[in-house]
This record gives C-alpha cells, sequence and structure tokens, in this order.
C-alpha cells in the first residue's frame, strides 16, 4: 500500500513538472502581453519599458526557470491586468468562490445522480428508467453555457425567481450549480445505473433475497456498498470536469471565480494569473485523484502493486 | 385510496413548498434600491485603480477622477467643467498654464485640489511604468507651480493638443499628494480620492460600488445616490441583466438590442458619433528603402484598392450590421468640428467611392487580378476589439462583396493584440478593420494613422503622407494647418488609402422607467462619461 502511494505521489509530481512546461510553453506561444497591455500608439520607449519590467527580453528557457524557481517559492510574479498584486494572491482571492460553487455542484450531482442511478437499476425497463436514461442523454448533449442561459432566461428573467448573475448567496449560486452539475448528473446516473446491475444480479444478492433480508436493505446498505466503486474512481474526473466547467458557467454567469479569471487573464494576456489558475487547478485535479486513487486501492486490494 | 390521496396531496405540498422557498430566497436578490442605478459593462481592459497603468481606456473608476479639461455634455467642446476653470497657452503653444477651480476639494476630507496634486498626478501619469495611450503628450514637461491653485507646463517643442491631452480621452486624473503621502499608494488601491460627483465605495470582482457625493464642490447634485457597474463578458447575460431589472442600463450588442427594446427599454446615444470605423488594407510601408515594403500584394495597385472599395454596398451594411443607426465614414480621421474638413470630399463620395460592382470588375482585369499578382488572395481578419462586437460579421459580409466582384479571399480569425503585434512588426499584410474612438483631432488622427510610429494597427504609408502629417505637426499658424490637414486627407482619399465604414454614436440601452435620460457627448473611449448627469425617471 506505501509502495503503491509512493508511486502514484511521485507520478503526480511528474506530471506537475509537465503541466508547468506544457503551460508556460503555450502561454508564451499565444504572443506577447505586451500588445495587450500597452495601447495602440505605444512608444518604442513604453515597449521597452514594459519589455525590461516583465524581463520579457531574456531567453525562453530563462524565463521557464525563474518561473520554476519562483513558483516553487509560492511566488508566480505580478499580476498584468489586476496591477499591484501578485499572481497567487489575485487565483486565491477568487479560489473561494469556484470552491463553493463547485461544492454546490458535486453536491447536487450526487444527491441527484447515485439515488436516481440506483432506482433506474432497480426499476428496470419502467418509465422511471426510462426518465433516467433521458435525463441522461440530455444532460451530456447539451452544451452547458447553452443550458446556462435557459436557466438564466427561465428562472431570472421569466420568472424572476433566482437572480440572472454575479456573486452573493445560495440565491446566486443555484442556477450555476445545476447548469454545471447537469452534466455530471448525466455521466454519474449511468455509471451508477450501470454498476448497481450488475451487482444486483449477483449471487450473494440473490442469498440475501432468499434469506429475507428487506429489499432497501439489499439496494441501498448491500449491492449500493459493493456498486459506489465505480462512482467513485469516477469522482476525480468528476472533481476535474467542474473545475474546468468552471470557466465557462462562471464567464456565462459572471461569477467571480478562477473560470472567469481565467478567461480575463487569458484575454489580457495576463500570462502570470494563466500560469497560476492552470497550475492550481493542476493541483487541484491531481490531489483529488491522488486521493481516489488511495481510496480505490483501500476498497479494492487487488490494484496495490505489492 | 385516502392513503393515495394524502401521499399525493403531501407529494403536491412538499412541492409547492419548494418552489416558496425558492422564491422567497430570490426575492431580495431581485429587488433593487431606486437609489442606486447600476449599469452592466464589459469588464475594463485592466482592473485597477492605478489609472496609469491601465491603457488609458474605460478603467471603472472613472465617475470618482476628473481631470484638468471637462468636456461640454453636448458638443462635447472642451470648458471649465473640470478642475481647471481656466486655462491659457503661449502663442507658440509651448506654454500651458491652468488655473484650479478654488472650490475643487478632494472626498473624504482630502482637501482642497492645488497645483502640487496636479504636480504629482503628473508625474504618476508620465513615469516609467505608465502604460497610457498618449502619455507621450504629458512628458517632457517643466513644471512650475505659480501659486496653490496656477500651474504651468512648459514645454521644448509646441504641444498644440495639451487640452486634449487633459480632457475625456486624456491620460491625466488628478489623484490627491495628500492621501500619498499618508498612505501611499496602498490608499490609492484601499479608496482613492477623487474629486466627481461620485465616490468610490468599494470594488469586488465583477462590480464597482459609487456614492453620490452630497455638496459637490461643483454645486450640482446627480439624480442617484448610488451608481454601480457590474462587470460581464457575455452579451446575453447583460440582456438578461437588463430584462431582469437586476442592471438598469446595459452597452448591448446590436443584434441584442432589439430583444430589449420589444421589452420596453430605449436606447440612449451619445450626443456626437463616438467612433469612426475603417477597414484597413495594411501592410502597405511604401516609403522610400522601407524593407518591409511589398510590392506585389495585391492592394498595393491602387486599382485593386479601388476595386475594394467599389465592392461594397455600404448602405446595406449600415442596415444589417448596424440596424441603420450609422452614418457612411467619408474619411477616417476626419470630423467636421475638427480642423480640415473637406467637404468636396463628401460631395464626392458616391463617385468616388460609391458601390458600383461592375466598374469594380472593370478595375480588377485592368490591374490583371488574379494573374498579376503572386498571392492573389486577400486575407480578411475577423477579430473582436473592446466595443466593436460586430468585427466578425462585418469581416464575413466584405467577403461576401469582395467575392462578388471576383476578388479571392480568406477569413483569418486573429485576435485583437495579435493583430497589434504584426503591426508592430511592420508585418500585417492583412485587411484589418479599427476604429478611431473618441474621434481625435485631426493631427493626432493623421499622426495615429500615416506615421510609421503611430498605431499599429494602421499601415497605410508613403513618403508624400508622411511629409504632410509631419509638416501639420510643425505647424503652429491655424489658416496653414487648416491647408495642410485639408490637403492631407484629400491625398489619401485620391489614393483609396482604407476602405471607410461608418461613424457611430456610442448606444446604451436603458430601462426608462428608472432612467429618464443621460447627456454625454462621447469623447471618451468607450463614449461613456458625465455619470452624474444620469436621470432618475419621476423626479
Amino acid at each position: 500500500m506505501r509502495r503503491f502511494l509512493v508511486i502514484r505521489f511521485l507520478q503526480a509530481l511528474l506530471a506537475l513538472w509537465v503541466i508547468t512546461i506544457i503551460v508556460f510553453g503555450l502561454s508564451h506561444l499565444t504572443g506577447s502581453p505586451i500588445d495587450a497591455l500597452l495601447p495602440d500608439d505605444a512608444s518604442p520607449e513604453q515597449i521597452d519599458n514594459l519589455i525590461r519590467h516583465w524581463g520579457l527580453d531574456r531567453p525562453y528557457h530563462v524565463q521557464y526557470l525563474t518561473f520554476l524557481g519562483n513558483a516553487l517559492q509560492g511566488d508566480f510574479g505580478e499580476s498584468l491586468k489586476w496591477r499591484g498584486q501578485s499572481a497567487l494572491g489575485v487565483v486565491l482571492q477568487r479560489l473561494p468562490a469556484t470552491l463553493q460553487l463547485g461544492g454546490l455542484a458535486i453536491l447536487i450531482s450526487v444527491v441527484v445522480a447515485i439515488p436516481l442511478g440506483v432506482m433506474a437499476a432497480v426499476r428496470k425497463g419502467t418509465t422511471l428508467d426510462a426518465s433516467a436514461n433521458v435525463i441522461a442523454l440530455l444532460g451530456q448533449s447539451l452544451p452547458t453555457f447553452w443550458l446556462g442561459i435557459i436557466l438564466i432566461w427561465v428562472f431570472a428573467v421569466g420568472l424572476g425567481w433566482l437572480p440572472t448573475s454575479g456573486y452573493g448567496g445560495i440565491t446566486y449560486m443555484i442556477l450555476p450549480a445545476v447548469a454545471m452539475a447537469w452534466f455530471q448528473i448525466a455521466a454519474l446516473t449511468r455509471l451508477t445505473r450501470s454498476a448497481m446491475l450488475e451487482v444486483l444480479d449477483a449471487e450473494y444478492v440473490k442469498l440475501a433475497r432468499l434469506k429475507g433480508v428487506p429489499e432497501w436493505q439489499i439496494v441501498w446498505k448491500h449491492a449500493l456498498r459493493n456498486a459506489a466503486i465505480v462512482p467513485l474512481t469516477y469522482f476525480g474526473v468528476l472533481a476535474g470536469s467542474i473545475l474546468t466547467g468552471s470557466v465557462v458557467i462562471e464567464t456565462v454567469f459572471a461569477w467571480p471565480g478562477t473560470g472567469w479569471l481565467a478567461i480575463e487573464a487569458i484575454r489580457g494576456r495576463d500570462f502570470p494569473v494563466v500560469q497560476t489558475v492552470v497550475l492550481v487547478f493542476a493541483v487541484v485535479y491531481l490531489g483529488l485523484n491522488f486521493i481516489v486513487d488511495a481510496l480505490y486501492a483501500y476498497v479494492d486490494p487487488r490494484i496495490r502493486y505489492d | 385510496m385516502p392513503t393515495n390521496r394524502n401521499h399525493l396531496t403531501r407529494r403536491a405540498l412538499a412541492g409547492v413548498a419548494a418552489l416558496a422557498i425558492i422564491a422567497t430566497l430570490g426575492l431580495p436578490a431581485v429587488a433593487q434600491t431606486a437609489d442606486r442605478v447600476v449599469i452592466a459593462l464589459d469588464p475594463p481592459s485592466t482592473e485597477t485603480n492605478r489609472f496609469w497603468t491601465t491603457s488609458g481606456g474605460f478603467g471603472g473608476i472613472d465617475p470618482a477622477f476628473e481631470r484638468l479639461v471637462g468636456n461640454d455634455p453636448v458638443t462635447g467642446a472642451y470648458d471649465n467643467s473640470g478642475l481647471a476653470e481656466r486655462w491659457e497657452v503661449s502663442d507658440d503653444f509651448t506654454s500651458w498654464t491652468f488655473y484650479i477651480h478654488p472650490e475643487a476639494e478632494f472626498h473624504f476630507g482630502w482637501g482642497p485640489v492645488t497645483a502640487a496634486d496636479v504636480a504629482h498626478s503628473h508625474a504618476l501619469h508620465s513615469g516609467p511604468d505608465s502604460t497610457l495611450t498618449g502619455v507621450q503628450s504629458l512628458r517632457g514637461a517643466e513644471i512650475e507651480i505659480i501659486d496653490d491653485k496656477t500651474i504651468r507646463f512648459t514645454f521644448e517643442e509646441p504641444r498644440i493638443d495639451f487640452d486634449f491631452a487633459n480632457a475625456g480621452r486624456g491620460s491625466l486624473y488628478i489623484y490627491s499628494k495628500a492621501q500619498y503621502d499618508a498612505e501611499g499608494l496602498e490608499g490609492y488601491d484601499r479608496q482613492p480620492a477623487g474629486t466627481g460627483h461620485y465616490q468610490y465605495v468599494e470594488s469586488s470582482p465583477g462590480q464597482i460600488v459609487f456614492a453620490r457625493v452630497e455638496d459637490h464642490w461643483s454645486g450640482f447634485q446627480p439624480d442617484f445616490a448610488e451608481l454601480e457597474f457590474r462587470f460581464t463578458n457575455e452579451a446575453a447575460t447583460k440582456l438578461a441583466l437588463l430584462l431582469s431589472g437586476e442592471a438598469h442600463a446595459a452597452n448591448l450588442p446590436r443584434e441584442l438590442q432589439d430583444e430589449a427594446l420589444a421589452d420596453g427599454k430605449v436606447i440612449i446615444s451619445s450626443q456626437n458619433p463616438g467612433k469612426q470605423v475603417v477597414l484597413i488594407p495594411n501592410g502597405l510601408y511604401q516609403s522610400e528603402g522601407d524593407p518591409a515594403h511589398k510590392p506585389d500584394l495585391p492592394w498595393a495597385d491602387i486599382r485593386i484598392r479601388e476595386a475594394m472599395n467599389r465592392a461594397l454596398d455600404r448602405d446595406t451594411i449600415v442596415d444589417a450590421i448596424f440596424a441603420g443607426r450609422a452614418e457612411k465614414l467619408v474619411r477616417y480621421g476626419m470630423h467636421e468640428p475638427h480642423e480640415g474638413f473637406a467637404p468636396e470630399l463628401v460631395e464626392r463620395f458616391e463617385e468616388m467611392y460609391g458601390y458600383d460592382p461592375e466598374r469594380a470588375k472593370e478595375l480588377l482585369a485592368e490591374a490583371g487580378y488574379p494573374d498579376a499578382f503572386p498571392d492573389p488572395v486577400i486575407p480578411i481578419i475577423s477579430t473582436v476589439s473592446p466595443g466593436s462586437p460586430e468585427y466578425p460579421t462585418l469581416a464575413e459580409l466584405v467577403q461576401i462583396y469582395f467575392e462578388e466582384v471576383g476578388f479571392q479571399t480568406e477569413i483569418r480569425e486573429m485576435d485583437w493584440a495579435s493583430v497589434g503585434a504584426a503591426g508592430r512588426g511592420r508585418a500585417a499584410y492583412f485587411i484589418n478593420p479599427v476604429q478611431n474612438s473618441p474621434i481625435r483631432p485631426s493631427n493626432v488622427a493623421l499622426s495615429n494613422t500615416f506615421l510609421p510610429t503611430g498605431s499599429p494597427y494602421h499601415g497605410y504609408e508613403d513618403d508624400r503622407i508622411i511629409e504632410l502629417t509631419n509638416e501639420v505637426n510643425r505647424t503652429l499658424d491655424t489658416e496653414a494647418r487648416e491647408a495642410l490637414i485639408r490637403e492631407a486627407f484629400s491625398y489619401v482619399y485620391e489614393q483609396y488609402a482604407d476602405m471607410p465604414m461608418v461613424s457611430l454614436a456610442a448606444e446604451i440601452v436603458v430601462d426608462p422607467e428608472v432612467i429618464a435620460g443621460w447627456t454625454y457627448p462621447g469623447v471618451t473611449s468607450n463614449g461613456f462619461s458625465h455619470w452624474q448627469l444620469i436621470e432618475a425617471a419621476g423626479q
């Protein structure tokens, strides 16, 4: 178990290092921030000043090594768009909003998808099962930005029940969280349903029925416990999707989290912030997957290396 | 059966209760106080309270700050509604003296505005970390504080447009030196003290709130007690904010305005055109010996440039893209209230530039297009520039018109900064849109457009227009300048140096039940200003 965890941890570190190279390379390949930051009529002197100030006149490998060295100390540079603030400070300031929204979206996904998937498996072939399939189909085929706009239109503009956009309490979170969760509900429902179908057909379930164990106990206690390993492994993907999904949803709902920040930073070629957002996302994603791997190894001893 | 009925009743009640909870939770969010006017806008390009580190466009803190020179809300003419009650300029335009309003004072008790505040602000705005547009017109000044309320800027060379540099589209907000001395730049970050009719209250990501200054030094009091900017990139969300009543005004792209109008909202336009839009046949670096000059570009041939102009049905473009609310532009940079307006160019426009696809085809044949050119394909840039959501549609429509007369074209998607980067690298060999926003003084527009040191989004250069523009900048005599500017405009008009498209007013869509009117001249980068003149309905 320990060896497995060490190997997984080293793999995560390697992935993170590769990500730093990709992020640094891509953000510099998209062009110089000078063109986004300076006015149309910037003088050569202004351009030179800014290039020197941001160290853009140094070779790429020197810039990368400086970036990596500073990043290891938690210094991702100064934001080019949010002047006077550090890139990490800007990202950390916005991160709670994304975690709030993502947390609610995950909660909605789990609370809706697991029971729906279980019930669809238990009542296979019924209207409930068909409905769950339709929900899954819609969830996986509707673009989230479109769904977000439709939700705004129906519940904020049409019915006036909820605010259209912006940051605030729970009322501001409902629509973006639902829009974000919808795709995950679809995926998680299908996974849970198929896992439950397999487990419900197992010999030990039949034996439990013969022994007279109440049906609700068979389903929710014995079958779900064994079927849960499939949705559990999906949890890492789910969390990652919620983070990346926040880029679209936060922009549509003007939710001031890291997703919206990423879009704004990309538009402004604020590459210190872009790099920080991506690396923070990567760390969160890799961290969650590491936890999932650990849990998976704990639940299923067969996959341990030792 | 009774059990089933009870079960159904319970479920129905639970459903109603859930809806009621959602509705109740939602109500406070939707309700707005009548004293606060909320305006949904595009986010500023740089979010900071340090104006000098922005590119000088709309910075978000505009309602809290003032410049030395004001603009009349109707005509846009320079006036003393800014911090200077009057100013004097020497005959040779090298010395400008400003007299500050005796009553002018900063917010939050930071005291009266003095010449020292102006000098301090000038130092910040013209310093090495300034990224402002037009910062060159601030630099090089020798500053003399005559007394508490009088300051003189002296330059080695004439600064004819120093008033422009200090007015609506100018580069100098006046900050409090006293606040800086006491709190440093962090004080500006936390609560910047300006002198505007609204004072800064707070900002959070996506939002800035201002409060009315009671007993403002000017004696004018805005109708609304609070002003809030709500920033969102997504146009559909801005429309939703307006229709739901959460925002009372929004700068919507034209394709979404009809939906707002159908809901009873109204458009308030700037009093004057706020910008000119043009298509640039870029990459024509034709000065003697310029290594970037490519004579075999199709549009290096004047007949091709005329054909491009003849291929465009501007009336249809105005209707299709600008909902009919635009005027056909005759000469980019030329504006009737400014120097060098040439009415003969207006009179000859249809004859020279009018829609004539047959003539365009003849011109292409005369020029031997496409066979005479090694690469006959015309690349048209599809891009998005802040405040100009129409550019991609414009590119597609222009492509259709070009291909109708026989041009081979391709659309190239490019972000706005990359267009500028290509220009700075003197490799902008394509057709790109650009805007003159706000409409600058004629000599500034000429310098931006035709000098190699000007805007990288323009690329028509030849020795004659460079010489004329430099001559304009050297000339102080009013009549001589008028004649020179007119000659410059006529020259590039004859050369078909670009494809003039439209002249547009700034527009904002408002809820008439909350906002009764707003008079603003259209003299800033996004066209909006004079926030204190937003009139509340029912006052």
